[in-house]
């Protein structure tokens, strides 16, 4: 009976993946025989919707969700291109359908499933796909199909050195985020005369964090002539267990300011250490990462203020643009919680290959290209307020603030007419907490 | 079977289809070469990543750095995969039953720490494989995916028939019966670390030759990829899916666990629930609890089971026989 049972879960199991396999190829036969300006228009969207990053695949695909909704409904109470009618007004009011596919974090499958999103789905444009590392191949496999591709939150600047003709990002890349912290520091010392000279890296040894610290490497030749100097760099394995020699190094070296490229699990560690091994530094920048998940202040309370780092947005923004906060309002229904930066970013992204193809009134990719490389799109719910990509594909506009935790929010302390409190430029003693 | 997997792309023109089926071949044939050291000779490898890896890096650093073909870099990973299988396992077969499969566990994530920090290769970053013309001789097809399949189906075939080989010679007695007992084997006059040994360069060797392939499929690797214990895990798994110690169990194992995690995640993988990897694990749970032989035993109880209704009695003590 037990045997009988195997079999046929095996038998219907093969029976679903055949039947799958068919119903991918007659899509496909399908396909030619479409309308010229269809009515509705697929985007591929690859997330990380299982793994290891599975928590925030879910948040993003919400916030692509809420992006559809904005276009393809009537919004008009909502100040952004495509919001007030439904659907694209340059394609006679066609919808858009976001097609999500899950690449596990895996460049594997997220090479596959671009190529599957393209091949059988028919999709004119791809976004995602969080992980820089998957996003690569993905975008590698839109280069040679011709398919525009619209990364939103992925940050590695090696992404937009390849020469890929087919790729835009968002984000802004940890090159600009090195500049931004540099530039903070500076208004620090002018502003605040907080005196930071030193500069210590510390970084987690995968791709994003090498490439941050090679950045760092890189600008600090420019922002000598201002006194900075970087004393320290730390590197530290991905699966850390216990970072005291890490933090001993960095109590000796005494510097100034530390620069973190780290993920949640390991900042937090890093703090309870620094607090444990009584390390006082003027300031602490964070590079997109844990400090940016609001469960960094869940786990360490009181600790984490004083922390700051870069980020798309911040809730205590929401009371000085509109926009942003009725985008929150729509995607906190969904989620239960409030839109944090890269999901932004990744709202930005659905929102933009929309309007590019909007305003190419066409879904030739060519003409889509075309737009995303020429055309200002508004984006009211960043800072920056708009996205222009350059000739490599990298967004001109850094659509970052500088927060700083104080009393376990996210205040924007950074450019000036942005800011919802003052930064504070000196960490106080742990005990004085 | 052999002829029917060539023949399937050509039927089924969808090239999602071929990239299962290339897929498919690829874990297909590294199966069958952990089965020469793990089903054969019985020393469990949780570490066959190591090899698949080394294979991949090996032909991806000889062609972005110095412009070597990367025929000739798949040939010179699956020689760097064999030395570094000799010099891993000679020490490492004094250790028997779970501690070797520990150790190999354990060797197969030193590599991959190595590798991630090891800057010329650009350590966690991974490689972008430098996209060149089309062609037999670069091993890059853009067009389309049959010249890929054509290639792994060709390789694929050559590992069959190695298996095939290593089974049917003396080697496979050798390994069978150290397999069994190797104190007995010993008693016999097999020199039992020889053996094994060669046993584990030949799958190492088969092993990398795959990883270099599938480098050059994705064009694109870093070491999560292929040296990461997913893909050792998805060797043991669909070897003991299909059938452990058997020539077609690799084949079958590979055929229902790479097109049902491929298809679940297509049909599934969207919502975002991880339906797919539930499915996927239940049948895993099912399969070890309920037919620890595998695919392969199951079928040869069943077939057994009819010649013994026929001819009446002695299929159980038959089967036990067919199935160990």
């Amino acid at each position: 009976m037990k045997r009988r049972l195997v079999v046929i879960l095996l038998a219907s199991v093969l029976v679903l993946s055949l039947i799958a396999g068919c119903s991918g190829g007659s899509q496909q036969q399908a396909a030619p025989k479409e309308e010229p300006k269809p009515q509705t228009i697929k985007i591929g969207a690859i997330l990380p919707l299982t793994g290891s990053a599975a928590s925030t695949g879910v948040k993003l695909k919400y916030a692509i969700e809420v992006a559809q909704e904005i276009i393809n409904n009537p919004h008009p109470e909502i100040n952004l291109p495509l919001a007030k009618d439904a659907g694209l007004p340059n394609l006679k009011g066609a919808k858009v359908e976001f097609v999500f596919a899950d690449h596990q974090a895996n460049p594997e499958v997220a090479k596959s499933e671009a190529e599957r999103l393209i091949q059988n789905e028919k999709v004119v444009g791809l976004i995602g796909c969080y992980h820089s590392s998957a996003t690569k191949p993905a975008s590698q496999v839109a280069e040679r199909f011709q398919i525009p591709f619209v990364a939103g939150s992925s940050s590695s600047a090696a992404l937009t050195e390849r020469g890929l003709k087919w790729f835009t990002r968002i984000a802004p890349n940890d090159d600009m985020e090195t500049k931004f912290f540099f530039d903070y520091l500076k208004y620090l010392n002018e502003k605040f005369n907080a005196g930071i000279k030193t500069v210590a890296v510390v970084y987690i040894d995968n791709e994003y964090g090498v490439h941050a610290f090679q950045m760092v490497d890189k600008w600090i030749k420019e922002y000598e002539k201002d006194g900075f100097k970087v004393v320290l760099d730390v590197k530290y394995p991905t699966n850390v267990s216990n970072v005291d020699t890490e933090v001993q190094k960095i109590k000796q070296a005494k510097p100034d300011a530390i620069f973190h490229a780290s993920y949640i699990g390991d900042m937090t560690q890093f703090v309870k250490k620094y607090k444990e091994l009584g390390v006082v530094p003027k300031a602490v920048l964070c590079y997109c990462g844990g400090f940016q998940d609001p469960q960094f202040v869940v786990n360490l309370g009181k600790d984490a203020d004083y922390f700051s780092g870069s980020n798309a947005c911040t809730s205590t923004l929401f009371g000085k643009m509109d926009a942003l906060n009725k985008i929150n309002e729509l995607y906190k229904k969904k989620s239960g919680v409030d839109i944090d930066g890269p999901t932004l970013e990744d709202f930005a992204s659905a929102m933009v290959i929309a309007d590019a193809i909007n305003q190419a009134g066409s879904t030739d990719p060519n003409k889509i290209l075309d737009a995303l490389k020429t055309k200002t799109f508004d984006a009211p719910y960043f800072v920056s307020g708009k996205i222009k990509f350059g000739p490599t594909g990298q967004n001109d506009f850094s659509a970052s603030v500088m927060v700083q935790l104080q009393n376990g929010k996210y205040e924007a302390v950074w450019p000036e007419q942005f800011k919802t409190a003052d930064p504070k430029p000196a960490f106080p003693k742990w005990e004085a907490r | 079977m052999y002829v029917v997997i060539g023949v399937l792309p050509f039927i089924i023109q969808n090239t999602n289809f071929h990239h299962v089926m290339v897929i498919f071949l690829i874990f297909a044939a590294v199966g069958e070469a952990w089965n020469i050291i793990t089903g054969f000779a019985g020393q469990t490898s949780f570490g066959h990543a190591a090899f698949f890896g080394i294979g991949a890096y090996t032909s991806s650093v000889l062609f972005w750095k110095f412009k070597i073909n990367p025929w000739a870099g798949m040939l010179a990973g699956a020689v760097l995969a064999t030395v570094t299988a000799a010099i891993v396992s000679y020490p490492a077969f004094r250790l028997k039953g779970h501690y070797f499969a520990i150790a190999t566990l354990a060797v197969a994530e030193i590599i991959q720490q190595l590798v991630v920090s090891w800057d010329y290769v650009e350590g966690a970053t991974g490689i972008s494989i430098p996209v060149v013309a089309d062609g037999f001789l670069n091993l890059q097809f853009h067009k389309s995916k049959i010249p890929y399949f054509i290639i792994a189906y060709v390789l694929f075939g050559v590992v069959l028939l190695i298996s095939y080989l290593v089974e049917n010679s003396k080697l496979g007695y050798y390994l069978k019966a150290i397999r069994e007992s190797s104190d007995a084997a010993e008693a016999m006059g097999i020199d039992h670390a020889l053996y094994k040994l060669i046993a584990m360069m030949i799958s190492a060797f088969l092993t990398a030759i795959f990883g270099s392939l599938y480098a050059q499929y994705i064009l694109y690797i870093d070491p999560f990829m292929v040296f990461s214990m997913n893909i050792s895990m998805k060797i043991v798994l669909l070897v003991v899916l299909g059938g452990i110690g058997t020539i077609m169990g690799p084949v079958i194992g590979a055929a229902i666990l790479i097109p049902l995690s491929e298809y679940t995640r297509i049909l599934f993988g969207g919502t975002g629930k991880g339906i797919d990897l539930i499915i996927f694990g239940m049948l895993v749970v099912l399969v070890a609890c309920y037919q620890p032989h595998g695919i392969v035993g199951m079928l040869r109880r069943m077939s057994l089971l009819k010649v013994s209704a026929t001819k009446g009695g002695g299929a159980t003590h038959a089967g036990r026989n067919a199935v160990s």
